[in-house]
């Protein structure tokens, strides 16, 4: 009887040590998998197995409501995963499709048009690059929400940003002003849209607008980052205008941005939006955006600095 | 036998009651509840992907937790539900005493869906707690629950007729194999029709149309006013009384006819 228990009090020792053995060579092992896996990433396929909605849809037995929120999931995902795309052959190829699918499969999903329709006009890298997909969302969802106006203001958006169609933008947004639902701005963005030479006013509204307006957090950081861009280049051009103006009064760029300072061009040394002084070089009188800033950086399409320059020679004191 | 007659509901009832303890005191039940909450509560964990659609992510996942698993409740409880009598040889000590084989199927059905109701209703309040917690949801949105709470409750009892019928005849196996394989089938009804009016064959199109009819149309339960219930609730849409009447109706006559068919076959059954 004692030889049992002595037996069986050993057995359970042994096996109480294997456990913490096998316990304390999981983390190790799981590093060294990770390791070797890190080493030779795989190269995304990037396969959509089914690629037809109205399969999808059929196949979903009853459940498309849950497996349109899932391809939402991984199209925010696919969208998301930056250094995954820039593994692909070609970034975004099926965003497009996972969209599609999704919004085959719930129709009524507001924000999967507009957040979508924006994940696939944003140039690359940071969007698909693809305006006409997107614009083609947009119409899949005009067609279910005639009235809508926000669908048209996003479509209008597709035009102005990223097709440089202003005209085509103002004919969107003036449509989008007669829907009932419509805020009283959206007319007075049609007009400036279809005037010429107002780019840069309505672009720096309709960012605001997004900002304000837009649910999504990927779309809300997106607008406010080109919003912080364009405040980023209108002060290095300010900077690089006084320093030029300060050259013409004392035969020479200033040393630093502390001299725009103390002789009166300047209040104060400015800094970026996050708070982190500009890079001045005073060989060239120009500055740029420290490597130490947390500014997201996107850069501005339109080329208004000549227009931006003239502007300030116009308000400069002679 | 007048005596038999006059105390009938009593007797299904009390078959009813031991079919749900049984099934209460069955563990495979416990874990399917356990992981259906488990699930709603992940859709707290995934709606934070879905960039603004928390609350839709919950009632999506929430109700087609309630759905999958009490499908999977009703199938496979239901297929063991006379097999299992029989298997173990208590059949014959029930039908011993003063009951009706039919007594005896009804109040089987009956307490598989008192279970499958009990069940609906835990997941149902946990649906309603996640909301709650997730908060900023419209009391109206609760209310919009319901209709697709009861419109899956009964394609449940849909199903446990489909099984109880296999189980009066066949292994619980086959039985599982054929009440998925119908339930599967019942979903793609519609596409019975459209290959019907397609066909050129007249008696081609006269099979498809009698199998959409004979076949139990599980999308019935599940698409109302060409919308997915499902999708109705969680955006919040009225849906149509006079539709849920009929649909009920629909449950309520193919229900009635397949316990019919399982007694038939039960009363048929030698168990000499």
């Amino acid at each position: 009887m004692s030889t049992l228990a002595t037996a069986s009090r050993y057995r359970l020792w042994v096996f109480t040590a294997a456990l913490l053995l096998c316990s304390a060579s999981i983390k190790p092992v799981q590093d060294r998998v990770t390791a070797c896996l890190a080493r030779n990433p795989s190269i995304d396929p990037d396969l959509l197995y089914f690629a037809s909605p109205g399969a999808v849809r059929s196949l979903s037995l009853g459940y498309q409501s849950l497996l349109a929120d899932l391809y939402w999931i991984r199209a925010v995902q696919y969208y998301g995963r930056r250094e995954e795309a820039a593994r692909r052959q070609v970034r975004y190829r099926n965003l497009a499709a996972l969209l599609d699918i999704t919004t085959t499969l719930d129709p009524r999903m507001m924000d999967v048009y507009r957040a979508g329709s924006s994940f696939l006009a944003e140039p690359e890298p940071i969007g698909a690059g693809q305006p006409e997909e997107s614009l083609k969302l947009l119409d899949k969802g005009i067609g279910l929400y005639p009235d809508e106006w926000r669908l048209r203001f996003d479509k209008g958006f597709v035009y102005f940003w990223a097709l440089k169609d202003f005209k085509k933008a103002g004919q969107v947004w003036l449509e989008a002003s007669r829907i009932r639902s419509a805020p009283p701005w959206m007319e007075g963005l049609a007009a400036m849209a279809l005037s010429r030479g107002g780019a840069v006013e309505t672009a720096r509204a309709l960012w605001e607008r997004q900002y304000q307006n837009s649910a999504s957090r990927e779309v809300k950081e997106n607008a406010k980052n080109h919003l912080l861009s364009m405040q980023v280049d209108e002060m290095l051009w300010t900077i690089e205008f006084l320093a030029g103006k300060y050259a013409e009064r004392h035969g020479g760029y200033p040393a630093n941005l502390d001299d725009l300072v103390r002789s009166g061009y300047l209040k104060a040394v400015p800094v970026d939006p996050s708070g982190v002084a500009y890079d001045y070089d005073p060989r060239s009188g120009r500055a740029v955006l420290s490597p130490e800033t947390r500014v997201r950086y996107l850069e501005v399409p339109y080329d208004y600095r000549e227009a931006f320059l003239q502007k300030l020679a116009s308000l400069f004191p002679k | 036998m007048g005596h038999l007659g006059s105390d009938v509901p009593m007797r299904i009832l009390a078959i009813a009651r031991n079919t749900f303890r049984e099934n209460i005191r069955d563990k495979i039940l416990y874990n399917l509840i356990l992981f259906a909450l488990i699930m709603i509560l992940s859709s707290i964990a995934l709606g934070q992907l879905t960039l603004g659609l928390e609350s839709k992510m919950i009632i999506d996942l929430g109700l087609t937790s309630v759905s999958v698993f009490g499908t999977l409740i009703a199938i496979f409880i239901g297929i063991s539900l006379v097999y299992k009598e029989m298997e173990k040889r208590t059949v014959y000590a029930l039908l011993a005493k003063p009951v009706h084989r039919w007594e005896f199927i009804v109040g089987k059905y009956l307490g598989l869906l008192f279970t499958l109701l009990v069940n609906v209703v835990i997941m149902a309040i946990g649906i309603a707690l996640t909301l709650l917690y997730q908060g900023g949801t419209e009391t109206a949105t609760f209310a919009r629950l319901l209709p697709a709470i009861y419109l899956i409750y009964l394609s449940l009892a849909l199903t446990t007729a489909l099984a109880l019928v296999f189980s009066t005849f066949s292994t619980p196996a086959l039985s599982a194999l054929f009440t998925l394989f119908l339930w599967i089938i019942g979903h793609f009804n519609a596409d019975l029709l459209q290959f019907a009016n397609l066909t050129k064959s007249a008696t081609v199109g006269w099979v498809a149309k009698s199998l959409y009819y004979a076949l139990p149309n599980f999308s019935n339960f599940t698409t109302l006013d060409s919308r997915n219930i499902i999708q109705s609730a969680a955006h919040a849409q009225a849906i149509d009384a006079g539709a849920i009447l009929w649909i009920t109706a629909y449950g309520l006559l193919y229900c009635c006819g397949l316990v019919t068919v399982a007694i038939a076959v039960f009363s048929r059954r030698d168990f000499k």
